[in-house]
């Protein structure tokens, strides 16, 4: 048996304590005592305080005492609890297209299970599922040949894991999360961070691998002039005239680009734009810090890059089956830019198709520690606090005070016996 | 005569001797020198012949030698009858059960009495009990065995006033035994009286070491005379008690002997022979 609110069993406790020294505390005339000076005491009341060995209504104190540990119990809010073990876990798979292997995440799941903690799989892609029994979960999955949808959403399988958090919680001392998941940037939405404050302890991440780029599976259509200064940055990346999956615009878009991304493909329009200026742009782990233009920022669209004040540099936005980037990145006539590998990695980011599957950003390593968090796994009552419901012995313990309240009158005015 | 629980207290006081403050006026022959001269054969002084003297008293030796007439004059010894009053107000019985004070003042009314009938004084005695209980002075052998027997018959009880009876002696000596807790004003100016008539008054104030220092606990204390009287006793007033009965103790001290009464305190915890010594002792007037 625990207590919802174990304070009330501390103040019944005082209170009974109290009743008790009251109960002891007599106030009565003092011993009579046969004085031939008397007359010289000072007059005063003839009643004085002194302590009893024993109290002098026994049931009148019982009556109390009972009222005030029943009252102080009925408020504790007793609530039956199973037998806890010391720890529990939840594991988050990640089921989307982002892992390079589902079998190696099949395997790492498997090695957590073998240790013998109490373990719960949610597997999640854009949705979460809990596994009603983790290894036969997993011999379904390793044999089904359906892999989950190219987006995974860590919000969700947070959500879930709360939710399951409150069972294993209930069984448990502490439950540990695990999230095995390659974290990309896709997986990440706005949501993520208010989401993860609702779990109270940290979560451990088993990281996989990635898809790794398919800049060998995909083409660009080069549509640049030769002295263009992005030309050098994307020295990596293959290019044909056609078929091709990406299409670079370095000027307006036409209505062949819309048809293009409409048919599947990624058109990035990446105007020569702004004034050059030092700045710093991040994308992914990957920072450059040189003379760059600095363009309207996008306004619509997902943000794939930023400046560093955080102001968007580069968004993309789905239409029709492709999608549309804008980058808004002013490249410098001169100096070495083009050949830092740090800014041919963001290039080639740039000029990846939209489809994320294809083409997984993993998260930095920034965002991946503030979603790991810090501290001891979270204690079972943090989480099963919300589902607990008083035992149904709450009433009783009220009617038994309710009752001992009114006998309390009855016991009370019963005529008392005299003190010596 | 059975002396009972007294009998080691007349063996502690035999051999002491109580002189008389003062000459005594009495015409009895006895121990304490008189007022009076006589013709006894302790010669005291000459004094020249006024008419109305004795011829017989004339030295006609001296008369011959000096031509001169001369009274020879001796000094005579009288009796000094003696009267113990006793308190045996209800405050005497204190503490109860053992009654130390009303105990102590038997042993020392019976102590004085046996020291005077010793010098051959008459001694009488009065009880001031509720009935009030009175033995006249007397001087014969078995005077002070019928103290005793009328002393131990008395319980004291209720109030009785001593002043009454004090004035109401006609004895140059009298003894006063009591805790003065009754109608000491009165006594006082009964004793200032006799005093003014020449007579002598002791005083004996006796008081029990609990009432100094009543007992720790909180305590409902009851005066036994006036029962209506009930004060409670505690750390809050045990401090105030003592000062105002010490100060009343002082008070009273010094009031009788102001009043020319010889005054002496004594706790019940004296033994009741060194306290007769003590009363005897101080007779000479050192008591003042």
């Amino acid at each position: 048996v625990s207590f919802i609110a174990p304070w009330a069993l501390v103040v019944g406790g005082v209170a009974a304590a109290g009743t008790v020294l009251l109960h002891l505390l007599v106030r009565q005339r003092p011993a009579a005592y046969v004085l031939p000076t008397a007359r010289f005491i000072v007059e005063r009341p003839a009643l004085v305080s002194r302590f009893a060995t024993r109290p002098r209504d026994l049931l009148l104190l019982a009556v109390r005492v009972l009222l005030l540990i029943s009252a102080a119990v009925a408020f504790a809010q007793p609530v039956l609890v199973p037998r806890h073990a010391p720890r529990a876990r939840l594991v988050l798979l990640d089921r989307s297209a982002a892992p390079a292997s589902e079998a190696d995440a099949l395997a790492r799941v498997r090695m957590l299970l073998s240790d013998g903690v109490p373990t719960r799989v949610i597997a999640f892609d854009s949705a979460a599922t809990v596994l009603a029994d983790a290894v036969k979960g997993l011999d379904s999955l390793g044999r089904s040949a359906v892999r989950g949808s190219a987006h995974g959403s860590i919000a969700a399988a947070l959500v879930a894991a709360r939710r399951a958090g409150a069972d294993a919680g209930t069984n448990a001392d502490s439950v540990e999360l695990v999230l095995v998941s390659p974290v990309t940037v896709a997986e990440l939405d706005p949501s993520i961070d208010s989401v993860r404050a609702q779990w109270p302890g940290p979560l451990s991440i088993v990281r996989l691998a990635a898809r790794p780029p398919s800049n060998r599976a995909w083409t660009l259509e080069r549509a640049i002039a030769a002295d263009d200064p992005l030309g050098p940055a994307m020295s990596g990346v293959r290019a044909a005239a056609s078929p091709s999956s990406v299409r670079l615009r370095r000027d307006s878009l036409t209505s062949a680009d819309s048809a293009f991304a409409r048919g599947g493909g990624t058109v990035v329009r990446w105007d020569t734009t702004g004034a050059i200026a030092p700045a710093a742009l991040a994308m992914g782990d990957d920072v450059v810090v040189a003379a760059l233009g600095r363009g309207p920022p996008p306004e619509r669209g997902r943000v794939i890059a930023r400046w560093a004040a955080g102001v968007p540099a580069a968004r993309e936005e789905g239409i029709g089956a492709g999608c549309i980037r804008t980058v808004a990145v002013g490249l410098p006539l001169v100096g070495d830019l083009a050949l830092r590998p740090a800014f041919q990695r963001v290039v080639r980011g740039m000029l990846a198709p939209c489809d994320a599957g294809d083409a997984p950003t993993p998260a930095d390593s920034a965002m991946v520690a503030r979603l790991a968090g810090h501290g001891a796994a979270a204690p079972g009552v943090a989480l099963s606090a919300g589902a607990s419901e008083p035992a149904p012995i709450v009433p009783w313990l009220l009617a038994i005070a309710l009752a001992c309240a009114l006998t309390e009158l009855i016991v009370r005015a019963r005529p008392m016996p005299k003190a010596t | 005569m059975t002396a009972g629980p007294y009998g080691a207290l007349l063996d502690a006081v035999r051999g002491v001797r109580w002189p008389a403050a003062r000459r005594v006026a009495g015409a009895t022959l006895g121990a304490h020198p008189s007022r009076l001269r006589g013709n006894s054969s302790e010669f005291s002084e000459f004094r020249p012949y006024r008419q109305g003297d004795d011829p017989r008293r004339v030295d006609w030796r001296l008369l011959a030698r000096s031509d001169r007439a001369f009274v020879r004059l001796t000094t005579d010894l009288a009796t000094l009858p003696t009267a113990i009053v006793v308190d045996a107000s209800a405050s005497m019985a204190f503490p109860p059960p053992t009654m130390d004070k009303w105990t102590r003042a038997k042993e020392v009314a019976v102590g004085l009495a046996a020291v005077a009938h010793a010098d051959g004084d008459p001694v009488g005695l009065t009880i001031a009990a509720e009935t009030p209980v009175t033995l006249a002075p007397r001087a014969r052998r078995s005077v002070i065995a019928e103290m005793m027997r009328a002393l131990d018959g008395v319980v004291p009880a209720a109030n009785a006033p001593l002043a009454a009876l004090v004035s109401a002696l006609r004895v140059p000596r009298v003894v006063v035994v009591s805790d003065l807790l009754g109608d000491a004003d009165a006594l006082l100016a009964a004793g200032r009286l006799r005093i003014a008539a020449g007579g002598e008054v002791i005083v004996v104030h006796l008081v029990a070491p609990e009432e100094l220092n009543p007992p720790g606990e909180a305590l409902l204390a009851v005066d036994p005379e006036q029962p209506t009287l009930r004060r409670t006793l505690d750390g809050g007033t045990r401090a105030e008690y003592v000062r105002a009965f010490g100060a009343w103790l002082d008070a009273t001290a010094s009031a009788f002997r102001a009043a020319g009464l010889r005054y002496l305190r004594a706790e019940t915890s004296e033994p009741a022979a060194h306290l007769v010594r003590r009363v005897a002792g101080e007779a000479g007037g050192g008591g003042r």
